[in-house]
């Protein structure tokens, strides 16, 4: 059903035109034409699918530019979907209208909370997708995207012109030159390669050129990136085997069954398209001995682990492993690839030694004895753009309205990529309309924390999401990440659909009423020991209990609250997700505090802007060393607080560079004629005061 | 079980603040069981959370508390954490003056000076300052209380002039401290927050940033010093602990369900920086000795051999310290001594003159020489006078004297006093003019020629 590369070149637009009359584009007439779009995107993987999405929501002719239109959506390595810290990602990506969340709602086949011992700030939503059906589902939906259409191509080349004077930057960028020597005029490129730029696949000793097994990689595309002074870099990444299905025992395994009921990463969902007794189960072996003696045996026959690129460190393959860790045993889970797929996913056995090795290997281990290897595993390497050449909007320092997304920024994960696509979509879609950019503070969401780690840090391996790099994690929780992004997104961005904002309103309105209720109940703690005999509350104390407090005991929910105190507490039971996240507010309250207090202080220095013009290497009036001019010069912070999380830049320097900001705000305030001086100052509430 | 987990590990994992100047441990304010030190240091745990037995609400009076405004328990509009200095300069002197700026300012000077009331607000008034947790009282000592904006930074502001002992200015640092809601500022947060709230002119801000940079660079130095031999092993030993623990609590909430971290994990880590705790605390009580040895400023003697450094030496500390001879190379090893320079207490080291290709023993003198160097506070460079010329004062010049001055447009170092000896062996016009020379002293330490008014260099 989705084999368009049969129909010609352009497709979707038909689609996009009977469901949306109103829409502008016309684009879809056969006659030769110099196209001419808002965005283009290139590339049609996580970040891809994102970007060329979130800049049609925003309003913005977007074109999206891939190798083949059927490999849109694939995932091209593990079949699942979260986890800790990534499930993060993903709920904030879905507070932006993003896809991936209720994509994966539609098409997952084992839906498992990670890290459940724990408090919910760090609770991971994961779940295993069915490869086929995802894919399937982000095609029908970027191929019904209004204002989104879909060209096969690859791009060899950048169409440059001269830079708008108004912003920094060498170059701008006005389009793209396809391999077949066509061109497509954009006001905005997002560049979301991928593992494409120069990958080399690599099976032992052998080693070809390929973004992905099967695709083509893209060569000229580098090329012009280094010609233009992007530094680049080399990264590696690897993917495991894949087994028969049939040729594995289960029976002698241990076996993990999916949550009951399933959580939606979507805030739209209510519950997933599946129930949890008609989920696959996933299963759990481990590597021995026998493992560690082949890997070790064979390294002169594994070219991929002697490179000298780096490889992800918290995905590594079974080599650097054993390497790193000798004797220990390593766990290895048996995944689904999906509902009717003979496939057996093995993570936590990336290799890439030859592949008749890797047959041997696998039959060492236990349960997949007579195992039936379908396809190698092999490694990948790529090239990747140093991310400091590029600002918190994900658009280039030295091209202007050229925005990177994704594996190219050195990231790794798929929820990593749709994070970054969505920004550089949102952010395409606004510079073409003269709007600002759209910032997420590490403050305000992880989205923020891992970009601004990039821009300001850099990274010189794959860099994966966590949720110890998130210092406000208590803040920054699956469950609240509508409350915190999809207002920002509809209002400044316009990326968030009207029935979204209405239901983060109501879920909004809801939660406040709801705590102020629970605060307004107050009983002696005598008292609601009788009321609610199950909670372990000590009668020692004679001051009264709010219900809130009573709510923080781990034995109580809004159910059992809601039987002591019937009104007027019943009618919050019957919505479970405010249910929930009412108990979650109530756990965190008393912390949150404090944690107020911090993210505050770190929002005041990422209120003071430092101008984007400042030339760090030849400014004169300001006494900064030569170290730190160099390091200023080439991240190029874009507040005080992302400079001063750059190592070696000291505290003198960060007081001298103040004295520019005051500068600058002098200047902005004669030509705004304000004489508000402190509108940069307090961004007390960014929700509420922030207009489009 | 997990409520009480993620309270730990949301404290242990609150993330570093920011790098931003070496901080040697001992000069992090001393009781390891105040609230700002805990909120400082990431990884001291309380058991109470962790074992989960009392409530929630129990876990309150334990923790670091809301810094209240009346009780309201609502932030002030715009706030931040309260943050104290000594804001005086460091060392003797006969007032110190201790600020902080932040909306619990004024509860921290309530505390200090309980049970009586704000004084008025900008009326210096004279208080018995006591401890808030022990009444030990502290000091008798003008406060003065600045309501907010009208104060250096515009927040909330407070000062206790103090008298300038180190004990009574330590003491004070720690019961403001243990006062809910205040933390140490950092370098430079004064400043920042004076600014930030509009209080602060551009040539202000410019004047305080050298301030800052020359303040850093002092205890960057003073750091390298304490790195030295003995106690670096010790810092090192208990960096490594903190950073294991923090290590271990964030692969507990990142990587604890999924990969097969062993049990105990976090019971192992709490443990291990309960005893890290006691052991700073120990040392701390017992190394109040052994820092004021080392306050004053650090003053390093160096020069090629035979330049006179040891009579130099000798004739600032009015005693014999070193051995002097006309024989080049007799000081092998770092002399100190610790001399009163018009006041100021200074440590004065002499040390091997800087030459090549001699004997072991020597050689090793003149590497201690070197790094003495690197940790001056200030360099007195001394060269023979009338031998400029020679190869060994030329490459002394090159190495040492020229590159500490390369940075500043005249030539002149602050951390460098060039100073020519010898004068006696002069011709009477003076030493030789073609050597392209720093601003110097021209003395002779045998004669007392130019010695006299010495103490008005330093």
């Amino acid at each position: 059903m989705f084999s368009f590369r049969g129909c010609g070149r352009w497709v979707a637009a038909s689609l996009t035109k009977q469901h949306h009359p109103s829409s502008r584009f016309s684009g879809d007439s056969a006659a030769p034409w110099t196209p001419h779009f808002d965005v283009v995107v290139i590339g049609g993987g996580h970040a891809g699918t994102e970007a060329a999405a979130a800049a049609a929501r925003c309003g913005s002719r977007t074109l999206l530019l891939t190798h083949r239109v059927d490999t849109i959506g694939q995932m091209s390595c593990n079949p699942s979907f979260g986890g800790i810290g990534k499930g993060h990602l993903m709920r904030e990506v879905d507070a932006l209208d993003g896809l991936c969340s209720r994509i994966c709602d539609q098409s997952g086949v084992h839906y498992k909370v990670l890290n459940r011992r724990k408090g919910p700030a760090v609770w991971g939503l994961r779940a295993q997708i069915d490869r086929k059906l995802y894919k399937q589902n982000m095609q029908k939906e970027i191929l019904n995207t209004p204002l989104l259409t879909v060209q096969e191509g690859a791009v060899e080349d950048l169409i440059l012109t001269e830079p708008e004077p108004e912003h920094t930057g060498k170059y701008r960028v006005s389009g793209v030159v396809l391999v077949d020597g066509s061109t497509v005029y954009a006001e905005s490129v997002v560049l979301t390669t991928g593992t494409f730029l120069r990958g080399m696949i690599v099976i032992g000793l052998e080693m070809h050129p390929a973004g992905r097994l099967g695709d083509q990689p893209s060569i000229g595309l580098a090329q012009t990136l280094e010609k233009l002074g992007f530094v680049v870099g080399r990264l590696k990444t690897g993917t495991p085997p894949r087994i028969a299905k049939e040729s594995i025992n289960f029976s002698i395994l241990n076996k993990q069954t999916p949550d009951n009921p399933s959580i939606p990463f979507s805030f739209i969902n209510e519950t997933v398209w599946i129930k949890p007794e008609d989920q696959l189960p996933c299963h759990l072996t481990h590597t021995n001995p026998q493992v560690d003696e082949i890997v070790l045996e064979n390294l002169h026959l594994n070219c991929h682990v002697k490179e000298t690129a780096k490889g992800p460190r918290y995905c590594p393959s079974i080599e650097s492993k054993v390497l790193r860790f000798p004797n220990r045993l390593h766990q290895v889970w048996l995944e689904p690839e999906g509902m009717d797929s003979d496939l057996i996913y093995p993570q936590g056995l990336s290799v890439t030694l030859p592949a008749e090795l890797q047959e041997k290997m696998i039959t060492c281990i236990r349960g997949l004895e007579k195992a039936k290897m379908i396809q190698p595993g092999y490694g990948v390497q790529y090239d990747y753009l140093d991310p400091r050449q590029i600002t918190p909007s994900l658009e280039t320092h030295l091209v202007q309205r050229l925005f990177f997304a994704g594996q190219i920024n050195g990231t790794t994960g798929y929820e990593e990529a749709a994070a970054q696509g969505v920004i550089a979509g949102i952010n395409a879609s606004l510079r073409v309309r003269h709007k600002p950019p759209f910032v997420i503070s590490r403050t305000e969401g992880y989205i923020g924390v891992l970009i601004d780690d990039l821009t300001t840090l850099g990274t010189n391996e794959p860099y994966r999401m966590f949720t110890s790099r998130a210092e406000f994690r208590l803040s920054l929780r699956p469950d609240n990440a509508d409350s915190r992004l999809t207002f920002r997104g509809y209002k400044e961005a316009g990326c968030v659909s009207q029935q979204r904002y209405e239901r983060a309103t109501w879920m909004k309105s809801s939660l406040e009423e709801g705590i102020s209720v629970l605060k307004s109940i107050e009983f002696p703690s005598s008292k609601w020991k009788n009321l609610i005999p199950e909670a372990s509350i000590s009668i020692g104390k004679s001051l009264p209990l709010r219900a809130l407090d009573v709510l923080k005991y781990e034995e109580v929910d809004i159910e059992l609250l809601a039987k002591a105190v019937p009104e007027p507490l019943r009618k919050y039971t019957k919505c479970r997700e405010l249910a929930e996240r009412l108990k979650i507010e109530a756990t965190y309250e008393s912390v949150l505090f404090h944690q107020q207090q911090e993210i505050k202080e770190v929002q005041r220095d990422e209120a003071l802007q430092l101008p984007k013009d400042l030339d760090y290497l030849t400014l004169r009036d300001v006494s900064l060393s030569h170290e730190v001019r160099e390091k200023l010069h080439f991240s190029r912070p874009q507040t005080i607080g992302a400079a001063s999380r750059i190592p070696g830049v000291t505290p003198a320097a960060i007081i001298n560079l103040l004295r520019f900001v005051k500068t600058t705000q002098q200047r902005q305030a004669a030509m705004d004629r304000l004489p508000k001086t402190d509108q940069h100052l307090c961004n007390t509430d960014k929700l509420e005061d922030r207009q489009l | 079980m997990w409520r009480g987990l993620w309270t730990l590990v949301a404290r242990a994992a609150r993330g570093p603040r920011r790098p931003q100047s070496v901080h040697p441990p001992a000069a992090e304010p001393t009781s390891g069981s105040t609230s700002a030190l805990r909120d400082r240091n990431p990884v001291i745990f309380r058991p109470q959370t962790l074992q989960s037995v009392h409530p929630p609400a129990a876990e309150l009076p334990l923790g670091p508390r809301p810094c209240t405004r009346q009780g309201s328990g609502a932030p002030a509009p715009g706030s931040g954490a309260t943050v104290f200095a000594l804001s005086s300069g460091q060392g003797r002197c006969g007032i110190a003056v201790i600020r902080t700026s932040g909306p619990a300012s004024g509860q921290a000077l309530r505390s200090l000076t309980a049970p009586r009331d704000l004084p008025p607000a900008r009326k210096a008034c004279l208080r018995l300052l006591s401890d808030p947790r022990s009444g030990e009282p502290l000091d008798r000592a003008l406060v003065l209380w600045f309501p907010g904006p009208q104060s250096f930074t515009g927040e909330d502001c407070a000062e206790f002039h103090v008298h300038g002992g180190p004990a009574v200015v330590s003491g004070v640092l720690q019961a403001l401290g243990s006062v809910p809601g205040l933390r140490p500022a950092e370098a430079g947060e004064f400043t920042r927050r004076a600014f930030a709230l509009g209080k602060l002119s551009l040539t202000e801000v410019e004047g305080l940033a050298d301030l800052i940079h020359a303040e850093t660079e002092a205890q960057r130095r003073q750091a390298l010093r304490q790195l030295d031999g003995e106690l670096s092993h010790l810092c090192r030993g208990w960096a490594e602990t903190l950073t294991k623990a923090l290590a271990h609590v964030e692969a507990y909430i990142d990587f604890g369900e999924d990969d097969n971290l062993e049990e105990g994990i976090l019971d192992r880590a709490d443990s291990e920086v309960r005893e890290l705790e006691v052991a700073l605390g120990a040392h701390l009580r017992d190394a109040r000795r052994g820092q004021r040895l080392r306050s004053g400023a650090h003053v390093v003697v160096a020069g090629p051999p035979n330049a006179g450094k040891s009579s130099l030496v000798n004739l600032l500390s009015r005693k014999p310290v070193s051995i002097v001879s006309p024989e080049p190379g007799t000081t092998r090893d770092v002399l100190e001594t610790p001399v009163d320079l018009a006041g100021f207490p200074a440590l004065l080291s002499d040390t091997a003159g800087l030459r090549e290709g001699v004997g072991p023993v020597e050689q090793e003198g003149v590497r201690r020489a070197q790094k003495r160097l690197e940790q001056a506070d200030l360099i007195l460079a001394v060269l023979d006078a009338s031998d400029l010329a020679s190869p060994s004062s030329c490459n002394f010049l090159d190495t040492v004297v020229m590159p500490a001055g390369a940075g500043s447009p005249n030539g002149r170092s602050q951390r460098l006093l060039l100073v020519l000896n010898k004068s006696d062996l002069l011709p009477a016009g003076g030493p030789d003019p073609s050597a392209d020379l720093p601003p110097y002293l021209l003395l002779s330490c045998l004669t007392g020629v130019g010695t006299h008014p010495q103490a008005h260099h330093f």
